[in-house]
């Protein structure tokens, strides 16, 4: 026992790369390999022409070879399978010779019953390698430097190697191996086994996500069934997923020693992550850190299990036990091999990385809104690295303060950021920055940093959250002197399409840089060996049913089973970037680009998303389908999204569901229903201040717009106000243009057309300055719509801005923005003195069609009164009386509808 | 009394003779040491035994053992045959509780299988434990398969130990098991359920459970096995080992036996309850007035109060005593480390080396040594020793973890620390010193982890309070609230070094909060006082409070201050003169100074 071993192995080993197999321990797994191996061998007699002797053809020959090759390399589990599960997969190649492979191995196997048995058998691999005398280089035999050769080679030196005392072992470990087959079932009566096993599974049964335990056991169970139909000698019985677990875990109990190689082990580590990343809620808390736990046990120094209990922890929203694990990570790790995946592995560091540690503990504090705390970790860490001079580790720790601030609203900035090292006094000015212009500073730093270490991801994760930041910031030089200073105080869309563009470059990157070293990590053959015998069992099929045939079978490993050679990091970095376009285009108002966008995202990255941003995506297409279809489809399409994420369960779709009732009641005149989501709204946001701000926003946003739905303007002005001060104070100057323009509403609304125009206005001027195009006509409309009700005098000037909007507002608007467009185009005409109607029935009357067809979709009731009545009167000037009676009736209707809502509670149903 | 003590020899003896016959031995062996560890009878002519000195161990204890057992035993059945049913024969209480009895239950009569029984025994004596599972195979008596299952698991734990020296693969020791776990279990729990198993196979069951981590039936299968057989005490070891927290010590169902004193003072000593650990050990003195045990379970309590002297001196006394004593003198040196007394801690080294080198409490002693001398490399070589031969010895973890932080090898100290923590989690000094270790990194943010964890375990240690409150003052965090909050905790939980108040003062003075300030400091020069110490901290404080005084006129007190401060030599001194001027200009002078105001 070393103590050091805990430091020091683990520093060295952890560098171990995928070559790293030379000092592999032999098992009974890999003594059955190596039995497969050798009788894939070819014997030298029998010519190159024909197949060895059990094989039929040279495609089933090859066929072993290949299953043996993925063999050889998979990393399903951190537990060698037992020699059933090869049997049944062997079976997928053996099938044509009647199992004659699984007899011979299982005989060979049971038939080693003493040391000098294994002596033998080593002895006989031997000769596998060496080529027989005299034979010619042309003749076959199995290259000593193929991927085989080399695995028998280490499997042999690893033999050679081994005491005495290795070999008892490997013998004992070898008859538990062959009897795990024979007696796997009856051990079950075992009542007290495992009982904390049990207890966790049954506390995850209650959460209610049981059914995802592994992704691989629902796949082994999918599989298992589709070989009973397929091949009767060999039934399971159908047990349930439970029982399945239980009996791993029983076996693994037995042969502590069966562990996969630590590359191996690694790529399960890392696939493990993979999972909790994109999506935690398939992965149960307790029974994931029982699988942990396990591994822990059996491989006390792989420190990095701990590492993904606190991501586990993190995932579930257990802060006490991410904290801890956390901790206990760093501590036995200092901070090695967390960055492996990214960084080159094979540097030989001695010093603890613990600046990685603060970095994961300032994202724990950001992850459950602490940004107090966060901002205190992220300093400390970029103080520790900047003395350890880990300049990757610093841009890392840039780029997670970036998205702190951004995130998180912070309205003081004095003293938060206060350390000298970080930030502020670096940049050359005696004026503290604003929280803004230190988030650009340090965006900028990140992103330099980042391109000369060549970290591509983080360049990528930079150039978006700089596209972020342009989106909604106007960028002020930072120092500006004298008046010949330009001040262009516009956001620049050109900037943000630039980065975005440069973000994606991660995908084309990728191969060059950082990511490659660490590209190659087992799941490659994990899923071709898993997709063996699905492919092959239709293979089967096939060859018993000949009227469907299948052309090739190996096309279907390959484009059924080959993953993507992309790692799911940078896939989903580069889908990050199509995501933040159609954001982007949401605010520049496009709406055939957000959709497009979106659409992108959810065909091509769809599968490496994590579920938060996918459902994202889903959020964003049904928003567009809302605006432009109407309220019907889009809850109809969100049942859909519902299925793929409950709503209990993702906030995204959770809010979106909100937001759409809220409209809904809104336009339906269901106030009390409105008031009721409203206060649902509020309830959703942390309580802290400066967490959650976006969602606050929101819901006092809708909270005054049902205030003025309700005409209660004095309330609504109020809360309109106060919201104006919180986003003035956050410094959401997007936010701001849109309270702006509810302000000018709701001044329109209560009469107060003089005090509502300096509101328009500016809000006006917001979305110049940040180019919200689709909100800027919003708000000129608005400007028009408040020039009308000070009197017919202004007709023309209301007329020429409505003009003025009706170009981006027709291409881009939705139905409610449109149907206002043409109301408030008809109120200009029949205002307007000059007007009549009898000239020019269209100009009214087509605008008005148009939009009383728009207001029906979306069943707002108090637009479309407004547009029948208009409609009513222009036709009564036109003195067409039976079309009059008809608007006047759809009128009443409306109003009746308005006044009276009934079944309001059908409200909260879709 | 006379006969109650009486009493708890013939129950020793029958136990001692009892748990040896089952190679029990440290059983038997804690026992035998109580049993002359009972306080002799003035008047107890027909116990010559009891007569000895206890002082007179070495050879001599094996012998006497025998000795009383065969004329104890006999007088034990004939007493309890009449008494059996009644409760009459409870035992006298100890503090006023009275215990209920536990008739000692009889040994299988001499059957067929006696002489099996005995070559069974002797195999294991040589350690031969599968060869005496062999010879006892088939026989059902609950002697022969409790030490048929004991020996199997004997030998499981040895075969365990050879593998995982075999066994160092390249992912770490890999988890070796005694193979025997399963087996046993299945038929301990056949055994259990059918009620054919007595106390022992109930212990061993015990720790069979234990083994595969089935904590909680452990403990009621122990506790049932106490109950029943209460004088088992490695069955009590167990027990305790299974009381992590006061909660569930609290709840065990156990039956009031005098046995349970020594459990609970002992369970209460490993829960840091040294007050309740120390009242009840006390009372246990009345009647076992020479065990060496209790003196020595005594002076690791005061160890743990910091009573050093007191501890020394039972320490002292029981190396008078029993000069070849290992246990508990781990805990010895320790004190004499903290005492820096350096000829008496190798003198214990050296005792102890002669006497076991190999015992992990020996390497430890010997690292204390090297660690005293300032040979750090040598003292971890030790402690590791000590850890090779025990990897769960708590302290020698953290010990080592300290030699670390000595060598300036930080991941190393931490990866101790934290191994120390991971086998105890209550340990509140390797919490402590992993933060010490971050703070020294420069990580003060990251070590407050540390620092509250420790704190929330040992949550009236000053030390512990003080050194979160500098991580807080420290000049990254500046987290000046926090830290008086912390301090203010150490003032209150007796701070002996009086830093908690000299900073306290010093915090809220920055605060310009000087009423606070001057409080504590008023407070801090009244200990100072006390204590007779008069150092720089204590011409501070005068200074400031003269200044304090001054400035909302209480002159008085402000010149008593200067007076004071008229004491020191320094800079202070000029100060204090021309402030006493000032004073004294201002108290006279102010109607003076008004009369020149009116002049002008």
């Amino acid at each position: 026992m070393n103590v050091f071993a805990g430091v020091r192995s683990a520093a060295g080993a952890e560098h171990k790369d995928a070559g790293g197999e030379a000092l592999l321990e032999l098992t009974p797994h890999r003594m059955a390999v190596c039995h497969l191996v050798q009788v894939f061998a070819p014997q030298q007699e029998g010519g190159p022409a024909t197949p060895p002797f059990p094989f039929e053809s040279v495609a089933h020959h090859n066929r072993l070879g290949l299953f043996l090759f993925s063999l050889t390399r998979s990393c399903e589990d951190f537990l060698e399978p037992p020699l059933e599960e090869l049997l049944r997969q062997l079976k997928a190649v053996d099938d044509l010779v009647n199992g004659w492979l699984c007899e011979q191995l299982t005989t060979t196997l049971s038939g080693l019953i003493s040391p000098d048995d294994l002596f033998n058998f080593f002895d006989k691999l031997r000769g596998v390698l060496t080529s027989p005398e005299g034979a010619s280089v042309e003749d076959e035999f199995l290259d000593p430097n193929s991927q085989l050769g080399v695995y028998l080679r280490c499997c042999i030196l690893a033999f050679n190697s081994m005491t005495f005392e290795g070999v008892c072992h490997l013998l004992s470990n070898l008859v538990a191996y062959c009897n795990s087959a024979e007696t796997a079932y009856d051990l079950a009566e075992d009542e007290d086994f495992n009982s904390e096993m049990e207890m966790s599974d049954l506390m995850d049964a209650d959460i209610g996500v049981r059914a995802g335990v592994f992704d691989k056991y629902g796949q082994g169970y999918a599989t298992e069934s589709h070989m009973g139909e397929s091949s009767s000698s060999f039934i399971h019985a159908p047990m349930s997923l439970h029982d399945f677990d239980e009996d791993k875990i029983f076996k693994a109990d037995e042969n502590p020693t069966c562990l996969r190689s630590r590359w191996q082990l690694e790529a399960y580590l890392n696939q493990q992550a993979d999972i909790l990343e994109k999506d935690p809620s398939s992965v149960p808390l307790n029974s994931f850190n029982a699988t942990m736990t396990q591994l822990q046990t059996l491989a006390p120094e792989l420190h990095r299990v701990q590492f993904l209990q606190h991501l586990n922890a993190l995932s579930h929203d257990d802060y006490v036990s991410a904290l801890d694990n956390l901790h206990r990570y760093f501590d036995y790790s200092a901070g090695q091999g967390l960055f492996s995946r990214s960084l080159s592995a094979n540097q030989d560091i001695i010093v603890g990385k613990y600046e990685s540690a603060l970095l994961s503990l300032g994202s724990l504090h950001c992850y459950f809104g602490h940004p107090k705390k966060a901002l205190e970790a992220f300093t400390e860490a970029v103080r520790v690295s900047q003395m350890n001079n880990d300049d990757s580790c610093l841009a890392y720790i840039l780029g997670a303060i970036s998205n702190l601030l951004s995130k998180i609203g912070i309205s003081s900035t004095v003293g938060i950021i206060g350390s000298p090292y970080s930030l502020g006094n670096n940049s050359g000015l005696g004026t503290p920055l604003s929280i803004q212009q230190q988030l650009l500073v340090l965006l900028k730093r990140s992103l330099k940093r980042a391109d000369m270490l060549k970290l591509t991801s983080l360049i990528s994760f930079d150039h978006i959250s700089l596209a972020k930041f342009d989106l909604k910031h106007v960028q002020r030089p930072l120092v500006s002197f004298g008046p010949n200073a330009s001040t262009k105080l516009r956001t620049c869309p050109a900037d943000v399409c630039m980065n975005l563009r440069l973000s994606s470059h991660v995908l084309s990157d990728f191969g060059t840089g950082d990511l490659s070293t660490s590209h190659d990590n087992g799941s490659f053959s994990t899923s071709w060996l898993r997709n063996l015998s699905a492919a092959s069992s239709s293979w089967c099929s096939s060859s018993a049913k000949p009227g469907k045939q299948i052309v090739n079978d190996f096309d279907s490993f390959h484009f059924n089973a080959q993953p993507s050679p992309i790692p799911t990091s940078v896939l989903q970095l580069a889908g990050s970037a199509y995501l933040m376009r159609a954001t982007a285009w949401e605010h520049y108002g496009s709406a055939p680009m957000v959709r497009m966008n979106a659409l992108v995202y959810t065909t091509c990255f769809a599968d490496a998303a994590s579920s938060p941003e996918l459902s994202l995506a889903y959020v964003k297409l049904i928003q567009q389908l809302v605006v432009f279809k109407g309220y019907s489809v889009a809850f109809g399409a969100l049942k859909l999204a519902e299925e793929k994420f409950p709503s209990s369960t993702n906030p995204h779709i959770q809010l979106l569901k909100m937001q759409l009732l809220h409209d809904r009641a809104l336009h339906r005149g269901h106030l009390r229903v409105a008031q009721q989501i409203c206060d649902e709204f509020g309830v959703l946001s942390s309580s802290v201040s400066g967490v959650d701000i976006e969602l606050k926003t929101e819901a006092s946003l809708r909270h005054a717009r049902t205030l003025l739905a309700a005409k209660q303007f004095s309330q609504a002005a109020v809360v309109a106000n106060s919201l104006f001060s919180t986003c003035y104070n956050y410094n959401m100057q997007v936010e701001n243009a849109s309270v702006l323009l509810l302000l000018a509403e709701i001044h329109k609304k209560s009469d107060n057309a003089v005090l509502g125009l300096p509101y328009a206005l500016a809000s006006q001027s917001f979305c110049k300055s940040f180019n919200l195009d689709l909100l800027e006509a919003s708000a000129t409309l608005t400007l028009a719509e408040l020039w009308l009700a000070l009197g017919s005098s202004h007709a023309k000037r209301a007329l020429s801005l409505v003009y003025q909007s009706l170009p981006m507002i027709l291409g881009h608007g939705g139905l409610e923005l449109r149907a206002r467009a043409h109301i408030v185009l008809a109120k200009c005409y029949l205002t307007d003195p000059e007007y009549s109607v009898s000239e020019d029935p269209c100009a009214v009357l087509d605008p008005l069609n148009q939009a009383a067809e728009d207001l029906q979709v979306l069943e707002y009731h108090d637009m479309a009164a407004e547009a029948y009545y208009l409609k009513a009167m222009a036709y009564n000037h036109l003195g067409k009386e039976g079309e009059r009676e008809e608007a006047a009736a759809r009128f009443k209707e409306h109003v009746t509808a308005v006044e009276n809502p009934r079944d309001e509670e059908a409200s909260l149903a879709y | 009394m006379a006969s109650s003590k009486e009493n708890y020899r013939v129950e020793l003896r029958a136990a001692a003779r009892q748990l040896g016959d089952r190679c029990l031995y440290s059983a038997a062996k804690w026992a035998a040491e109580l049993l002359v560890g009972i306080e002799p009878d003035a008047a107890a002519p027909s116990q010559p035994a009891a007569m000895d000195t206890p002082s007179s161990s070495g050879a001599g204890p094996g012998g006497r053992l025998l000795h009383l057992h065969r004329s104890g035993g006999s007088s034990f059945r004939r007493r309890m045959r009449p008494g059996g049913g009644g409760g009459s024969e409870a035992g006298t209480p100890l503090g006023g509780v009275s215990y209920v009895s536990t008739p000692i239950p009889d040994d299988d009569a001499f059957d067929a299988g006696a002489d099996k029984y005995l070559l069974a025994k002797t195999y294991f004596d040589c350690r031969e434990y599968r060869r005496a599972a062999h010879v006892l195979r088939g026989h059902v008596g609950r002697k022969a398969v409790f030490l048929r299952c004991y020996a199997l698991y004997m030998a499981g734990e040895k075969r365990k130990d050879e593998e995982t020296i075999e066994l160092e693969g390249s992912l770490g020791k890999s988890n070796v098991v005694n193979q025997e776990l399963v087996a046993l279990e299945r038929e301990l729990s056949t055994y259990r359920r059918t009620g054919a198993i007595d106390s022992f196979g109930l212990y061993l069951y015990g720790i069979v459970l234990r083994d595969k981590g089935c904590e909680g039936l452990a403990r009621t299968v122990l506790v049932e096995s106490v109950n029943s057989y209460p004088w088992n005490w490695c069955a009590w070891l167990e027990i305790q080992s299974l009381c992590t927290t006061s909660d569930i010590l609290n709840n065990l169902n156990l039956k009031n036996h005098w046995m349970k004193d020594f459990f609970i003072a002992s369970a209460h000593l490993e829960l840091k309850m040294h007050e309740e650990a120390l009242k009840r050990y006390e009372r246990l003195m009345g009647v076992f007035r020479c065990s060496d045990y209790i003196q020595a379970q005594i002076a690791t309590v005061q160890y743990s109060m910091r009573e050093l002297d007191d501890a020394d001196m039972i320490f002292e006394e029981l190396l008078r005593t029993d000069p070849f004593r290992v246990d508990s003198m781990d805990i010895y040196s320790n004190l004499l480390y903290a005492k820096e007394s350096l000829t008496a801690l190798s003198f214990l080294a050296h005792r102890v080396f002669l006497t076991d080198k190999y015992r992990p409490e020996s390497c430890c002693i010997i690292a204390n040594y090297y660690s005293l001398k300032g040979q750090h490399e040598k003292s971890v070589l030790y402690f590791q020793r000590a850890l090779k031969l025990n990897r769960k010895y708590l302290s020698a973890w953290t010990l080592m973890g300290h030699e670390y932080v000595e060598l300036k090898n930080t991941p190393a100290a931490i990866d101790a620390y934290r191994r120390a923590v991971d086998i105890n989690p209550r340990d509140y000094r390797a919490w402590y010193g992993l933060g010490q270790i971050y703070e020294m990194m420069g990580m003060p943010f990251y070590a407050l982890y540390y620092f509250r964890k420790s704190s929330h375990l040992q949550p009236n240690d000053a030390r512990l309070w003080i050194a979160m409150a500098q991580c807080y003052e420290s000049d990254p965090l500046q987290m000046i609230e926090e830290a008086i909050k912390c301090y203010e905790r150490a003032a209150n939980s007796n701070d002996t070094e009086g830093i908690a108040l000299h900073q306290l003062a010093k915090l809220h003075s920055m605060l310009g909060q000087s009423e606070e300030a001057a409080f504590y400091y008023k407070k801090d020069v009244e200990r100072m006082e006390v204590e007779e110490r008069q150092g720089q901290n204590f011409v501070e404080a005068l200074l400031f409070l003269a200044k304090h005084c001054k400035s909302i006129g209480r002159y008085e007190e402000a010149e008593h201050y200067c007076t004071r401060l008229l004491d020191y030599t320094g800079p202070e001194k000029e100060t204090a003169k021309s402030m006493l001027q000032g004073i004294k200009r201002e108290q006279s002078g102010f109607p003076s100074m008004d009369i020149d105001h009116f002049a002008l």
